[in-house]
């Protein structure tokens, strides 16, 4: 058969079955959507992040670290010629508006940053008034305030502040600037001012956590390959697990970038996810399609179509409405895209995404092709083996396929599905998982549906109202399409309120009281001189169970002799290679806090050697035990310490808690700051704080309450998006449902027909066919919410380690609200059929 | 004499049924000559469907062989049992077996455009005037009568010019006028294409009107003779 008769076949094969196919279409076009939206928001930032990565980092070149940059460093940027180089430091501090009337004025913690004249290279300040901010900034008494500073504060522009105890005029308002990219919580608002007025602030003390940024811009003569050499150079120059981090342009926020590598992953899940269920609803109309056309297809053999002809054109007939539903998928995706700028306003920088996403629509229409096809084969399988005698005999049925081919089948699919995980996922775990989860949650669907509607199908034997026994019944007969709506719309039960039940879960946990006798504030950067003074002030302000220890800071240098640069090298990218790179916090202590337990060895038995005690986790990390020796870097003095006891920490209590603590003593003379939490009353805080801004002003309060919120709140957003998936995944589902109806409907018009030809009612076949999907919907939403709650207690008691707690009014609403949209669907779909003159579905066989 | 069109050579068919077997065809010989057309005359279920489905390679015989042209069809694959019928037999269908979602024209023009015939639609057009439905090309089936359906299902039959044509109860869904109305329209196109007529039919009328008519009882022909006196409506 020549091409062009495949093709004139192919649209003369859509006509009468539009409505069917339409839905065949919209099955994919769901999650086609999703995945052009999910991938087209990764790749888009991805490119936008790449595309102004200069701006994003303000500078051809960024060392980062939390000290200063070390002269030698600095000689080495300052020789390469033409080079311009300027600095930026970051730190959180509390500023505070004049006292007024003999009282401290209100306070706020802020992030405040420090920029040196020629900052940004790249990319521009937003300020208002719009003068040069470099003018702004001028002098070191001048600050630029993000809006929210000045409401909390209730100042304007040209009103003064107190940052560190000193005065400061605000030169202006800080509307955006280039590197800054909220996607984690932030501590506070933005307070800029310039070097010299951060030295003014006097806030570097010892312990202050401050981010140092040096930033560079090359003449525009310099090639990529010379960026590139000065970058190396540093990073040898610095050293591998210094915490110093050396990134050019080029690398383009390679952190951010793998965090939304990670997310789209899980999200690229997700979107799958919606997409398989389109494939088994696919799958559905396609049977039912084909089972319609059976008698068409004999003929077609009849005149002389070879199977393999009969089997091409349906083939390519499933494809050309894949790329149908895909291409309509793909647009709706983009239009997703279009408005989520304006959804995400607040985290993504305006201009950052481009909605236009090729190798996103690329990779939807691919996969919505690739799973229509797939999902296609199982049915178009009995194209080939329809008997041309059909044509003769009414009473023909298709062969039906061998065992070995069913499996194989079975195998494909499979398969494919694995390969759509791992393209999604990009990780061969992860899409392995995937699909060995979707296979045990579909098999215990598929089984529980099976074994639920035979039940029911006989209970339609006992008495009761005709639509009532008719419509069980009809759930059990030979050809009834709804295991696979069951499976669909119990999968998306599961997502949706799996979702939603976790970020109740969190919420609820979040928002709870505190555990009684919890610290509600941290107190953190006391100066040893300070603590007598603020401490006193807490008890003043009523504050109880005031506590406080000294801090370290130190560098890992060292375990059992092998330098940490050594370790860090050989360690994977992430927790193992953190926990040895991070700047450290030690203690002293005598005794452990009571939420501390000693799982192994014992607490400073040894008085010959300098002790230390590691939480057990920790030391996992490390990869150390019981015996191990850590060499620390204090400030340049180097200290041995001897692992001698490993502990568990119930970190849930909120207390001050150390992963290193180490024997008094054993750190002696090393400098240190004190940390120090207590209980808040939740009207004392604010005063506190003001007070604080005012008397201690280098000491930051940190307020429980706050921070929870913020973490509830960048939760939220998350569980928005997955929701908003969820949704998809539902959408999907009832678009199956629909199409699975719509499929028998056309198959029990017959029984329609006959029934009002009997005396049936409308109103009493549409009863019938409520009922039947009524159980189907009631089927899905039992048994998804089963495993939304299992879903929800696996992420919440493993993965966050709070509690879970069963919510009937979710669940329930979940299993109603499933239960009425199937039986909706069921009568919305066979409406046509219920309308119809009962001889024109009796003339039509 | 000439090589036969078609031959049976001990054509024996049974179905399972109930417990038993059914022996619908038992041994069936039979030559028919190009040109020639033959009644296979019987009661419903006397295995006259089965007879041309055997014919046309539909399905296969328990034992025996059907010979079309002199080719064994036995041993043929299902695709070339295909190609076999895609350019040696056309059928008509007591239920006429137009496809729904084709207009007229279309039916007509499938089995040409399989073939690939050149002027697939300049024929399908002549051939629908044959019939006398030129007017109605692009209606689809349900838009038109019953009457009309067979005729274009007799547009379609003839459209590749086959050797053979097999009808199964052409008239049996349609009233004696009509039917005869649509006997007249498939005598004149056998004659004029010379084409090997086979048709089945439990009526003695319809099967008065070819030159030759076979008795099928209990899976055997117990008659076979020609009329002396013929209607010219078929022949």
């Amino acid at each position: 058969m020549k091409t062009s008769l495949y093709l004139k076949s192919l649209a003369r094969e859509s006509r009468g079955s539009r409505a069917r196919l339409a839905f065949f279409a919209a099955c994919l076009s769901v999650g086609v959507a999703a995945i052009v939206a999910v991938a087209g928001l990764a790749d888009g930032l991805d490119q936008g992040i790449r595309s102004e990565a200069r701006r994003l980092r303000a500078g051809d070149l960024m060392v980062a670290g939390r000290q200063p940059l070390p002269p030698a460093a600095r000689q080495r940027l300052v020789a390469q010629p033409g080079l311009e180089l300027t600095e930026t430091r970051e730190l959180a501090t509390l500023v505070a508006a004049p006292p007024a009337g003999g009282k401290p004025g209100p306070s706020v913690l802020v992030e405040l940053k420090a920029v040196g004249s020629g900052y940004p290279f790249y990319g521009r300040l937003e300020v208002e008034p719009a003068r040069p901010p470099g003018e702004l900034l001028a002098g070191n008494d001048t600050v630029l305030a993000a809006p929210e500073v000045l409401r909390r504060l209730g100042l304007r522009p040209g009103d003064e502040l107190l940052v560190g105890g000193e005065p400061f005029r605000i030169a202006g308002r800080l509307v955006a600037e280039p590197d800054r990219i909220a996607i984690g919580p932030s501590v506070g608002p933005r307070l800029m001012t310039s070097l010299a007025g951060l030295e003014r602030a006097g806030l570097e003390q010892f312990g202050s956590r401050v981010s140092y940024r040096t930033l560079a811009k090359l003449p525009a003569s310099g090639g990529q390959g010379e960026l590139e050499r000065l970058r190396d150079e540093l990073t040898e120059l610095l050293g591998e697990g210094t915490g110093w981090r050396v990134e050019s342009y080029a690398d383009a926020l390679p952190n951010l970038r793998r965090g939304l590598e990670r997310l789209e992953s899980y999200l690229g899940l997700v979107a799958l996810l919606s997409l398989l269920l389109g494939g088994v609803g696919v799958a559905q109309t396609t049977r039912a399609w084909l089972a319609d056309r059976m008698p068409a297809i004999a003929v077609l053999r009849c005149i002389g179509m070879r199977p393999r002809e009969v089997t091409t054109l349906y083939l390519l007939t499933a494809a050309a409405l894949g790329l149908a539903g895909s291409l309509v998928g793909a647009a709706a995706g983009l239009a997703v895209l279009a408005v989520l700028p304006r959804l995400l306003a607040d985290l993504v920088p305006a201009g950052l995404l481009e909605v236009w996403q090729p190798a996103a629509v690329a990779r939807g229409i691919g996969l919505g092709l690739a799973i229509a096809v797939l999902f296609t084969l199982g049915p178009l399988d009995a194209v080939r083996r329809v008997p041309a005698l059909g044509v003769l005999r009414r009473d023909v049925e298709p062969v039906l396929p061998p065992r070995w081919l069913r499996l194989a089948l079975a195998g494909v699919v499979t398969a494919g599905v694995a390969a759509a995980a791992i393209v999604q996922s990009r990780s061969l775990t992860d899409g392995l998982l995937f699909t060995g989860g979707l296979a045990v949650a579909a098999g215990v669907l598929t089984g529980s549906a099976l074994v639920v509607i035979a039940a029911t199908g006989r209970l339609g034997s006992r008495a009761g109202p005709i639509w009532l026994r008719h419509g069980l019944k009809a759930l059990g007969r030979p050809g009834a399409s709804t295991v696979g709506a069951a499976v669909a719309l119990g999968v998306g039960v599961v997502m949706v309120l799996g979702v939603l039940l976790v970020e109740r879960g969190l919420n609820q946990e979040l928002r709870a009281e505190l555990p009684s006798g919890a610290p509600t504030a941290f107190f953190i950067d006391i100066q040893p001189a300070q603590w007598p003074g603020v401490g006193r002030l807490l008890a003043d302000q009523g504050a109880r169970s005031i506590d406080s220890v000294p801090v370290v800071t130190a560098r890992l240098s060292a375990i059992d002799g092998t330098p940490v640069a050594e370790l860090a090298a050989q360690a994977e990218p992430g927790e193992g290679r953190w926990a040895l790179t991070r700047e450290q916090r030690l203690t002293f202590l005598d005794e452990l806090p009571s939420d501390n337990r000693v799982v192994a060895g014992s607490l400073w038995g040894d008085a010959a050697t300098a002790e230390a005690s590691l939480e057990q986790e920790f030391a996992s990390e490390l990869g150390v035990g019981l015996g191990s020796r850590l060499e620390f870097d204090l400030q340049g003095v180097p200290v041995e310490l001897t692992v001698t006891s490993l502990r568990s920490v119930d970190w849930r209590t909120f207390g001050i808690n150390f992963f290193i603590v180490a024997e008094p003593g054993a750190l002696a003379g090393a400098p240190y700051y004190r940390l120090a939490t207590a209980r808040l009353p939740p009207a004392a805080e604010a005063p506190v704080q003001d007070r604080l801004a005012a008397d201690y002003p280098n000491v930051v309060l940190l307020r429980i309450r706050e921070l929870l919120e913020k973490v509830a709140a960048i939760f939220g957003r998350l569980a928005a998006a997955v929701g908003w998936l969820g949704g998809f995944t539902v959408v999907a589902g009832t678009v199956i449902l629909a199409g699975a109806v719509s499929a028998s409907a056309a198959r029990r018009g017959r029984e329609i027909a006959l029934l009002k030809t009997l005396g049936m009612k409308r109103a009493t076949v549409a009863a019938r066919f409520a009922v039947e999907y009524a159980v189907v919907g009631a089927l899905a939403g039992v048994i998804g919410a089963a495993g939304a709650n299992l879903l929800a207690w696996t992420v919440l008691t493993r993965g966050f380690e709070v509690g879970w707690s069963l919510r009937p009014g979710a669940t329930a609403a979940a299993v109603a609200a499933s239960t009425l949209l199937a039986a909706a669907t069921a009568v919305a779909a066979g409406w046509r059929a219920l309308g119809q003159r009962p001889l024109a579905a009796l003339k039509a066989d | 004499m000439a090589q036969p069109r078609i031959q049976l050579r001990r054509l024996s068919k049974s179905f399972r049924s109930g417990g038993g077997t059914l022996s619908v065809l038992d041994g069936v010989d039979l030559d028919i000559a190009a040109g020639e057309s033959v009644a296979v005359l019987g009661p419903s279920g006397s295995g006259k469907s089965t007879l041309l489905a055997l014919i046309a390679g539909l399905d296969r015989p328990d034992s025996g062989e059907v010979r079309i042209d002199g080719r064994a069809i036995e041993r043929l694959s299902e695709d070339e049992l295909a190609l076999l019928r895609r350019h040696t037999i056309g059928f008509v269908f007591q239920s006429f077996q137009l496809l729904a979602n084709m207009t007229a024209r279309e039916n007509v023009l499938l089995p040409l455009e399989l073939i690939e015939a050149p002027d697939a639609g300049r024929r399908a057009d002549d051939l629908l005037a044959l019939v006398g439905l030129a007017d109605r090309a692009e209606h689809y089936p349900a838009q038109l009568s019953g009457g009309e359906q067979q005729r274009v299902a007799l547009a379609r039959a003839f459209a590749t010019r086959p050797p053979i044509l097999l009808a199964d109860e052409p008239t049996g869904n349609l009233d004696r006028a009509t039917g005869e109305r649509v006997l007249a329209v498939l005598g004149d196109l056998r004659r004029r294409f010379g084409t090997t007529l086979v048709l089945v039919t439990h009526d003695a009328a319809v099967a008065a009107l070819t030159e030759r008519r076979l008795n099928l009882s209990d899976g055997r022909l117990v008659a076979d003779g020609a009329r002396p006196a013929l209607s010219d409506s078929v022949r």
